[in-house]
């Protein structure tokens, strides 16, 4: 009855405001959506469409369909490059968050003095630029005049080529990335280590737990959803290494060496699409790398849930 | 929902593939013409984007100094600083002038229309000057002139002296050149060499690769359709295995790499295969070894590797500006007083018989007379047809090459393995 009554104009009022009121929360959300629209969708899409192409960007554009990606998948430089980067996503990922967890194990002891500063000098390599990294590392791992090689050869040892082997390169690669990444993920998992309560480890200690038992007993289980979520930031970063082979390959870092032995997909969209200049096949080197890492992360995902839910 | 800041790994990559969406959006370029600027400005700042090689930066700044402007190079590595060239063409935001190298030069001469046409400023009178061979690696098939010709790479070689002597072999160059006569006699020297001091004769297989080839009457493309016949070109595979012949008596260190610079610097190989601007790139790197190199002609005649053209890009605000300076820079006059300096032999023909060029000797080489040695070669040296995928073939080879010197591969399978990847690189 109430609404028959009103009359028009207080109708429309009533309208206007409601229409003002839910403008407002889209404002509040607008500046994410813009950034991501335009620094993240529309490259997306606009990536899409070129790969689309025989696209050169100061020439001739001529529309090809799919065939940039029967190309590809027919391409065993593609292959290549991808078992790479798996390689050296294992190989670096791996270790890096085991050696993390043991980092932040140690950095949230009771007994530990100076605390802040051991916290703030793991981060340190993560502050530090990846070129700089590349540069000191390639210089670590050089062939001729490469400390790490000096010292095995001081030891009696036989120095190794390291750039030229494929288990080589990646185990120096790898040892790049892990360097810089460590100790990010340690800083992740102390925190989520010292939101656990300290009732679980008293009671376990009571009951005769010692320190081993109680870290695996007690603190992995208690980190499993960060564990999940440093698996699945680490895949989403290693599976798009780049500066790191690009820098230690020197001259033929795009190539990943002259056998390409650690070319990187990352590495091969760059050389097709920036130094052979074929944007479109470039262009679907780098969908096909979406798509590979959306495929791992929802493998990896389902994986570590399963696994925390047990 | 935002995303953690774990990315600066990946970051080049995304801005790598952002900068592909943005490059690829605005493609087309400025096509208006820039030749009514005024070239007689002053105050103006122009930026330059050079890998390093020309020898010319002291010029241009002489010529900023003198003309009350300013330029600010960008140094970059051979292959990015293309790469961002080619990039900053479709973006549009471009340097004032950009070097452009001959092996190169027939990738962007496809793409002409987004330089500067230097006829618009009377280039066309400049012809003359220099090397035809040269001058054309500048203009386009329709006519256009988009680049003027910088230095020539004439082919020899740089010894070291010192090392010569403590392994028993001559050290003057007429003695040197007389200890061989081919390229087989060549390594068998280095084998004799490398059995006295237990040393590596030569830097890198792919070096002597690329001096084997440059060599040749014909590389990659035919000189008369223009065709591929890198497969098929008896120079090349003669090249191919000649130079993975060498690995023996190769340090194995990759040209231009930071340990390549090093051993140059150390003294651990004794013959660096030069290009005229090689003797510029030695005296940089190696500033200690003052007097302990000689130069010396190579076996098997000359030939030309290397050299650039500098241009315009259309898009620049201060074409006129430009033009007065590379023009300037690279007038025969200072194409001489450069190569005094660095060892960037002219272009320019006229000057190949001027005493002030024959007669010069470097103190660096020992008192060399690199003017005779580098204008004879120049002189010998017959136009090479050179195609839009020149680098991508060049680069297969040069993998090829290191496969089989690293022992990856038998020389047989690199030879297969680099047919492969070339035909995957042009089809």
């Amino acid at each position: 009855m109430a609404t028959t009554t009103l009359t028009a104009p207080a109708a429309q009022v009533l309208v206007r405001r409601r229409k003002k009121r839910s403008l407002v929360p889209y404002l509040y959300i607008a500046p994410f959506f813009v950034v991501f629209g335009v620094f993240g969708l529309f490259p997306l899409v606009y990536t899409a469409f070129i790969s689309l192409w025989d696209w050169n960007p100061i020439g001739e554009k001529a529309f090809i369909g799919i065939e940039n990606y029967t190309t590809l998948f027919a391409d065993p430089r593609f292959w290549n490059a991808a078992k790479n980067t798996l390689v050296i996503w294992i190989l670096s990922t791996v270790p890096q968050l085991v050696v993390a967890i043991v980092l932040a194990g140690v950095l949230n002891h009771a007994l530990l003095r100076f605390k802040t500063a051991f916290r703030m000098a793991v981060l340190v390599p993560n502050i530090t630029s990846v070129i700089a990294v590349g540069v000191i590392f390639t210089q670590l791992f050089g062939r001729d005049y490469g400390m790490i090689n000096w010292i095995i050869e001081a030891f009696g040892g036989q120095g190794i080529d390291w750039q030229s082997g494929t288990l080589t390169s990646h185990v120096a690669v790898s040892t790049m990335v892990m360097w810089r990444w460590t100790g990010y993920n340690a800083l992740i998992y102390l925190a989520a280590m010292q939101s656990i309560p300290a009732s679980l480890y008293e009671a376990a200690a009571i009951d005769g737990a010692n320190p081993v038992r109680r870290f695996f007993s007690i603190t992995i289980p208690q980190l499993r959803p960060t564990i999940i979520f440093t698996v699945i930031i680490s895949t989403i970063g290693g599976l798009q290494v780049f500066a790191e082979p690009l820098i230690f390959g020197g001259q033929g870092g795009v190539t990943g060496g002259s056998s390409r032995q650690f070319q990187t997909l990352a590495l091969f969209l760059y050389e097709q699409g920036f130094r052979n200049f074929q944007f479109g096949y470039g262009s679907a080197v780098a969908w096909a790398l979406f798509v590979i890492i959306a495929i791992l992360t929802v493998i990896n995902l389902k994986l570590s849930s399963r696994i925390a839910s047990e | 929902m935002r995303t953690p800041p774990r990315r600066t790994a990946a970051g080049i990559a995304a801005v790598a593939a952002l900068a592909l969406t943005l490059g690829a959006c605005s493609s087309g370029g400025d096509n208006s013409p820039a030749a009514n600027a005024d070239a007689t400005k002053t105050g103006q700042t122009l930026s330059v984007w050079t890998f390093g090689a020309t020898g010319l930066e002291d010029s241009m700044e002489a010529w900023a100094k003198e003309t009350g402007n300013k330029v600010e190079f960008k140094l970059g590595e051979f292959d990015p600083h293309h790469e961002q060239l080619l990039t900053a063409l479709a973006s549009g935001a471009v340097p004032d002038v950009a070097v452009v190298e001959v092996s190169y030069s027939s990738t962007f001469k496809q793409s002409a229309d987004f330089f500067t046409d230097l006829t618009a400023f009377g280039a066309d009178k400049l012809e003359s000057d220099y090397l035809d061979w040269r001058w054309a690696q500048g203009v386009a098939d329709d006519g256009r002139i988009f680049g003027l010709p910088t230095d020539v790479g004439g082919l020899a070689m740089a010894y070291r002296t010192d090392l010569f002597a403590a392994a028993g072999l001559p050290t003057d160059q007429a003695g040197v050149e007389g200890l061989w006569s081919s390229w087989e006699e060549f390594l068998d020297a280095g084998r004799d060499y490398k059995a006295a001091t237990g040393k590596a004769f030569l830097d890198d297989t792919g070096v002597l690769f690329q001096t084997l080839y440059n060599q040749a009457p014909e590389k990659f493309y035919s000189a008369d359709d223009k065709e591929l016949i890198y497969d098929t070109n008896p120079a090349m595979r003669n090249a191919f295995d000649v130079a993975v012949s060498a690995s023996d008596v190769s340090a194995n260190l990759a040209a231009f790499s930071p340990e390549w610079n090093t051993a140059m610097a150390a003294g651990d190989y004794a013959v660096q295969l030069a290009p005229a601007w090689m003797l510029n790139y030695i005296q940089g790197q190696a500033p200690d070894t003052a007097g302990k190199w000689n130069v010396a002609n190579l076996p098997e005649g000359g030939g030309n590797w290397g050299g650039s053209q500098l241009t315009i890009p259309k898009a620049s605000d201060n074409a006129a500006l430009a033009y007065d300076m590379i023009s300037t820079v690279l007038s025969p006059e200072n194409e001489l007083a450069v190569f005094k300096a660095t060892g960037n032999f002219p272009s320019v023909p006229a000057l190949y018989d001027d005493p002030a060029l024959t007669e010069y000797t470097s103190e660096f080489f020992s008192g060399a007379p690199i003017g005779t040695i580098y204008s004879k070669s120049a002189k010998a040296l017959k136009p090479v047809y050179e195609g839009p995928k020149e680098r991508q073939i060049q680069r297969e080879f040069t993998n090829g090459i290191d496969r089989a010197e690293t022992g990856a591969e038998t020389p047989e399978q690199a030879w297969k393995s680099t047919m492969d990847a070339v035909e995957r690189e042009v089809k």
